[in-house]
């Protein structure tokens, strides 16, 4: 009767829930916030099928390269937790969403998520999950990426599609010991 | 006894424990557990399977999507409210305080096929979970059913728990970050089309491209989200006359408004 619960224990400390990670950083202003999802941003859209190795040396790099001038002091903390930098990916396990399946693909370097993305997709060419995914699969994969950069614990406003996708990227986080 | 050194300090530290998630409600809640000593007692897993079990009974009972949930056949006329589970009279009570404080911008009455409090009840679900998780090992806990948060404590140092409010315009960004004290819930269109009914005119309507309301709780901050999305500004200057809730909007404009006490993690404007 009770559906397979993922219950992830104290394995996961320093990752908060799904879409967070847990650093003790100084507070993030919005300059540094948007300075970091700008590079992640880049590091996603150079990609699709580029090399692990490419996205850790975008997104492991302190986002300097950012150029708002908001005073960004979470990377340096971040990359100072992190120290055994292997870069590796894991595909989560393929999950029933409202309008079809899909499975996520996490990258990480040490214990940062550098990377994001969806693996599979099979919505059955459903007219209306096209046009509900096109919108919001991206914003979930920065989401996650961007959510670490900012510390939190949380994000309001999200979708329905987040079901499925925080399902697939949470097996992907198990998979990778985060 | 040396006095007491930083490695001291730091136990005193409150540690993410546990993440669970469940799949319920149509979409996925999830539950993430703080507590001081850094680690999950057998007291704490049944806690956390005691909420997990008010939020799937609270789908069972009040699901409209479910033909035969007590609340469908509530709406069909087949059972009266006296034969309904005693939650369901408990809900439709609290909607109607919801109605008469949102003074009548959210309104499950006005909705296309009868009553239906799906509205308040995945924040009231939420809520009831987080009370599950009340107990001296927990420091803190945060309830997030897909964007509706519930909370209490906080993190290490009392640092308070951090929320990011998702852009309208660009929803792979943040608009602002929310330093959390109890509930959040965001209500607008930017992602799910028009689904925000004007209980006024019965119309698909929305005045604002996003509305964020926090409070002690978060049934309430979940209709009042919704009434301020569809009210806009009204909404805002009704919410400021509320005691302990707070809300924020971001117009089609993309100005960003909140009442006075909103509680925004750093002063930003919106991006671009």
């Amino acid at each position: 009767m009770r559906r397979a619960p993922v219950v992830i224990g104290a394995t996961v400390v320093g990752l908060i829930g799904v879409l967070t990670f847990h650093t003790k950083s100084a507070p993030v202003t919005l300059g540094s916030l948007s300075g970091a999802s700008a590079t992640q941003g880049s590091t996603t859209t150079t990609a699709p099928g580029s090399s692990p190795g490419n996205n850790s040396s975008g997104a492991s790099s302190p986002p300097k390269s950012g150029s708002n001038a908001g005073t960004s002091t979470v990377p340096s903390t971040n990359t100072a937790t992190s120290s055994p930098s292997a870069t590796r990916s894991a595909t989560g396990s393929a999950v029933n969403y409202h309008y079809g399946i899909l499975s996520v693909s996490v990258t990480a370097s040490g214990k940062r998520i550098t990377k994001v993305s969806i693996g599979s997709i099979n919505d059955g060419g459903n007219f209306r999950s096209q046009s509900i995914d096109q919108q919001s699969i991206p914003m979930l994969e920065q989401q996650a990426v961007q959510a670490q950069s900012a510390n939190i614990q949380g994000v309001s406003g999200a979708s329905y599609t987040s079901a499925g996708f925080q399902q697939s990227l949470q097996s992907a986080l198990g998979k990778l010991g985060l | 006894m040396s006095p007491t050194s930083p490695a001291n300090a730091t136990q005193k530290e409150s540690r993410h424990v546990l993440h669970c998630l469940e799949r319920v409600m149509g979409t996925v809640v999830t539950i993430d557990i703080y507590s001081e000593d850094g680690e999950a007692s057998d007291h704490t897993y049944l806690q956390v399977a005691r909420a997990r079990d008010i939020l799937q009974r609270a789908d069972a009972v009040f699901s409209t999507w479910k033909a035969n949930s007590p609340m469908s056949r509530l709406r069909r006329g087949e059972i009266t409210r006296e034969q309904a589970p005693p939650e369901v009279t408990e809900v439709l009570e609290e909607c109607a305080k919801a109605r008469r404080i949102s003074r009548g911008w959210f309104d499950p009455w006005a909705m296309p096929g009868g009553v239906d409090p799906t509205g308040y009840v995945k924040g009231w679900a939420a809520q009831r979970a987080l009370g599950a998780l009340a107990s001296a090992e927990i420091s803190g806990a945060i309830v997030n059913a897909a964007g509706d948060i519930a909370s209490f404590g906080a993190m290490e140092h009392s640092q308070a728990f951090r929320i990011g409010i998702v852009d309208p315009f660009s929803p792979s960004r943040l608009a602002c970050l929310v330093e959390l004290t109890g509930a959040i819930a965001t209500s607008g269109t930017a992602e799910r089309g028009s689904h925000l009914i004007d209980p006024y005119s019965r119309r698909p309507t929305a005045r604002v491209a996003s509305a964020s309301v926090t409070g002690p709780d978060l049934g309430l901050a979940d209709a009042l989200a919704t009434a301020v999305a569809v009210a806009g500004e009204a909404g805002l200057r009704l919410v400021e006359t509320l005691d302990d809730y707070e809300a924020l909007i971001i117009g089609f404009d993309g100005t960003l408004r909140r009442t006075e006490h909103f509680p925004l993690a750093s002063p930003v404007q919106l991006q671009e």
